[in-house]
């Protein structure tokens, strides 16, 4: 007894007979992303419950970023054959509220000796008669006082609305091409979303980007992690290909070539990390490498889907998502990532594929993988486990 | 080798610096303001210090240079009329010009004063632009970029013949120890702790008794009202511990470091560019070489000077995480391919011989691998 966090799912609703698999893993989540609060996590007649927090606020923030979890409640739990302390209770949540408001009553147990109807006028009543300063609106009101009557009896007036999404680590696993700009954290975040366990790929070309980079592309891997969990961030050493592309091969296609790597690499890293899919933040005709042409010709590489969430949208809606979700800040850090440095003055933007290959024929590509494979280095991040957390 | 060039951004504190603060902390940590003998003993060492920066002015502490600017410009109580125009060279470090910005657009007339291509303040514009209803004239002693020393002298003969109501502010951060300056002619000198390796957090703006600024912090009246808070003692106990302990002969073996740096780059890369005066020139700082090593751009040179244990700087180190091009490079007209490509070295007292002639060797190295990697 006594307040709690009601959490309610969203799309596990609609699982059928694996619906357990997808409520398990939701707990686990939510018990991962809650660890350093020291509460307690369960889960009964289809709404899962915390207790116990240090701090229940910054726990309820937490729960809210959860994939699956469709809203947070600030709940107090009540036995269910005290009538009168339900409508105390009533009162007392509605203490300091003004204007309008209705009382929005859910009887699972149909055992209870009031059905919700009955609950609506009576506690209504109850709250108008001792606030004559609050008056009903059932159509807008400005407040619901919420009252479900379940094993217990739960009563809250707010609701925070949560991601939504899907479990964690229930769809399987894909790679995401992080980068430090706006576009690729977003695209991680929608596919993560799904359910999706995203790990990452990151490709430093020291010196030419330096260490300030890096930090924001874990910073922003943390972001992500905030919401799917612990993130695996694979840095891959790009130097030598980009050196080797730029000295090599003819200007206008170095940039696709070197997407062309970064699938490739991408691909690799994620067959060994059992990954089934590569995501991208690219939206088509955005840059030059991102025209039709050009990604089909990346696409053509890899044995695997390429998801890139974003392909429909514009900028202006993938900045407004970074913004929600947070990346933005990160994102706008000025430490550019993608050197500049090796940019084409005139990229091809409709590349054919045998031109392509003939300008990347005088690489050693296999070699130039392998090496960069090898010099890897994988951070893991969770932002759950930071101290600060 | 761990070898440290930006000395302009921050400086090492000297181990008899550490000492001072820590026992400034540790035993004289009593509220200066106190009564009782303890605390009349350290508001007695404060005054020691005040009358060493300054025996015939008003020395103000305040949490370092840029409050210092600030002060100076928010607080300039104008001899003549209150709408009077603020003069400001077009190079001035952010705490000066962002505080004169914030004037024009509370109304005041601000206007900047341009430099030439070496980045020193163009004499012939100022002349054109000094006028009677100047009331202030802002300039930075030595600029924090190029190591430009700014014609104080110069300016204060042509304020006195075409706009002797208007005080100068002189923002002497990069100057204060390294270039020597008469005070005795200009309105305000602000100065910092920690780019004389001295702890960060404790500045002071030094002004003429006729000129006391505006209170910028209300409280308990402490520096004389104009900067209310109890005194940051061991701030203070550790500035003048780097004040009493810089040494007078190092700014000529600073000088010389530098002319060697410039010298051993230029041979191996001709085509380096000098940001700022000469490196002979009287007019350039000791301690503070410019150099855009085009194509190399600055941000791919120091992260590769890092790697071979040198830290220098592209711009200053306030505005190092924007992206945005130099304002004191711009002002020079220097063209934005160099600009682009510009690199900060800033000496110190206790930089080497051995010091300078390793980061040469490293500039040269990754000039020589770098530049092949342009863009075409």
């Amino acid at each position: 007894m006594g307040p709690l966090l009601l959490i309610r799912y969203g799309e596990i609703f609609l699982k059928g007979l694996n619906r357990p698999y997808f409520l398990k893993a939701l707990q686990q989540n939510i018990k991962l992303a809650i660890a350093d609060e020291g509460a307690r996590v369960w889960l009964s007649d289809s709404r899962f419950y915390i207790s116990g927090a240090a701090d229940i606020n910054a726990c309820a923030l937490k729960a809210a970023k959860v994939f699956g979890v469709h809203s947070v409640s600030h709940a107090f739990e009540m036995a269910k054959d005290d009538y009168q302390a339900i409508c105390d209770k009533a009162l007392e949540l509605m203490r300091g509220k003004t204007g309008t408001f209705k009382v929005q009553a859910r009887r699972s147990d149909k055992a209870f000796f009031k059905d919700s109807p009955q609950i609506n006028a009576e506690l209504g009543e109850h709250v108008l008669k001792r606030m004559p300063h609050l008056s009903v609106d059932v159509r807008h009101p400005d407040t619901i006082l919420s009252v479900e009557i379940r094993d217990h009896c739960y009563l809250y007036t707010d609701v925070i609305p949560a991601v939504g999404g899907m479990p964690s680590g229930t769809n399987g696993r894909a790679t995401l091409l992080l980068s430090g700009g706006i576009d690729s954290p977003v695209a991680g975040y929608l596919i993560a979303k799904r359910g999706v366990k995203i790990n990452c790929v990151y490709y430093h070309s020291y010196p030419f980007t330096g260490d300030r980079v890096r930090e924001k592309v874990i910073n922003l891997a943390g972001k992500l992690s905030e919401y799917s969990g612990e993130v695996q961030l694979s840095v891959i050493p790009f130097t030598r290909i980009q050196t080797q592309i730029h000295e090599k091969c003819a200007e206008a296609y170095t940039t696709l070539i070197m997407r062309r790597f970064m699938m490739r690499i991408a691909a690799a890293l994620a067959v060994k990390n059992n990954a089934q899919a590569l995501v991208t933040g690219e939206s088509i005709g955005q840059v030059a490498s991102q025209t039709m042409e050009a990604l089909v010709l990346t696409d053509a590489l890899v044995p695997m889907p390429v998801f890139r969430p974003l392909i429909g949208l514009d900028k202006q809606e993938i900045i407004n998502y970074a913004q929600k979700i947070g990346t933005f800040d990160i994102s706008s850090l000025p430490y550019q990532d993608c050197c500049t440095v090796f940019t084409p003055r005139h990229p091809v933007t409709h590349p054919q594929k045998d031109h392509v290959e003939l300008a990347e024929r005088v690489l050693d590509t296999q070699s130039l993988i392998d090496d960069a494979i090898e010099g890897l280095e994988v951070i893991t991040v969770n932002a759950y486990t930071k101290e600060d957390a | 080798m761990r070898v440290y060039l930006d000395n302009s951004a921050t400086t090492r504190p000297s181990e008899r610096v550490v000492q001072a603060v820590a026992r400034s902390m540790q035993t004289a940590y009593y509220n200066p303001s106190s009564l009782y003998k303890p605390a009349m003993e350290v508001e007695k060492e404060i005054a020691s210090f005040r009358a060493i920066l300054s025996c015939h002015d008003h020395v103000y502490f305040t949490s370092g240079g840029t409050e210092a600017n600030n002060i100076a410009v928010f607080g300039n109580k104008p001899q003549t009329g209150h709408n009077g125009r603020i003069l400001c060279s077009a190079v001035e470090h952010p705490s000066v010009r962002e505080a004169c910005m914030a004037m024009k657009r509370h109304g005041r007339r601000v206007e900047e004063i341009p430099v030439t291509q070496e980045g020193i303040v163009d004499l012939e514009c100022l002349e054109t632009m000094l006028k009677e209803d100047t009331v202030l004239i802002c300039v930075m002693h030595v600029n924090n970029e190029t190591g430009a020393i700014q014609p104080i002298n110069e300016m204060i003969a042509l304020r006195d013949r075409l706009a002797p109501m208007a005080g100068i502010h002189v923002d002497g951060v990069q100057g204060f120890l390294r270039v020597p300056l008469d005070l005795s002619n200009i309105q305000s000198y602000a100065i910092s702790a920690h780019k004389i390796h001295g702890p960060k957090g404790i500045g002071a703006l030094i002004t003429k008794k006729a000129s006391k600024p505006r209170p910028f912090t209300y409280g308990g009246g402490q520096e004389e009202g104009v900067r209310s808070g109890t005194e940051n003692t061991p701030g203070i106990a550790g500035f003048k511990e780097a004040v009493m302990a810089y040494p007078a002969e190092a700014n000529s073996r600073m000088h010389a470091l530098k002319i060697t740096l410039y010298d051993r780059i230029t041979q191996a890369i001709p085509h380096s560019r000098l940001n700022g005066p000469e490196v002979t020139d009287k007019r350039g700082a000791p301690h503070i070489l410019n150099m855009s090593f085009t194509p190399v751009r600055s941000d791919t040179m120091l992260y590769a000077l890092e790697g071979e244990g040198v830290y220098v700087s592209g711009g200053s180190a306030c505005s190092s995480g924007k992206s945005k091009l130099s304002q004191t490079l711009k002002a020079m007209n220097t063209p934005r391919s160099d600009a682009e490509c510009a690199v900060r070295f800033s000496l110190s007292k206790d930089t080497t011989r051995e010091e300078i002639e390793y980061a040469a060797e490293a500039v040269i190295r990754q000039y020589r691998l770098l530049s092949r990697y342009v863009r075409r």
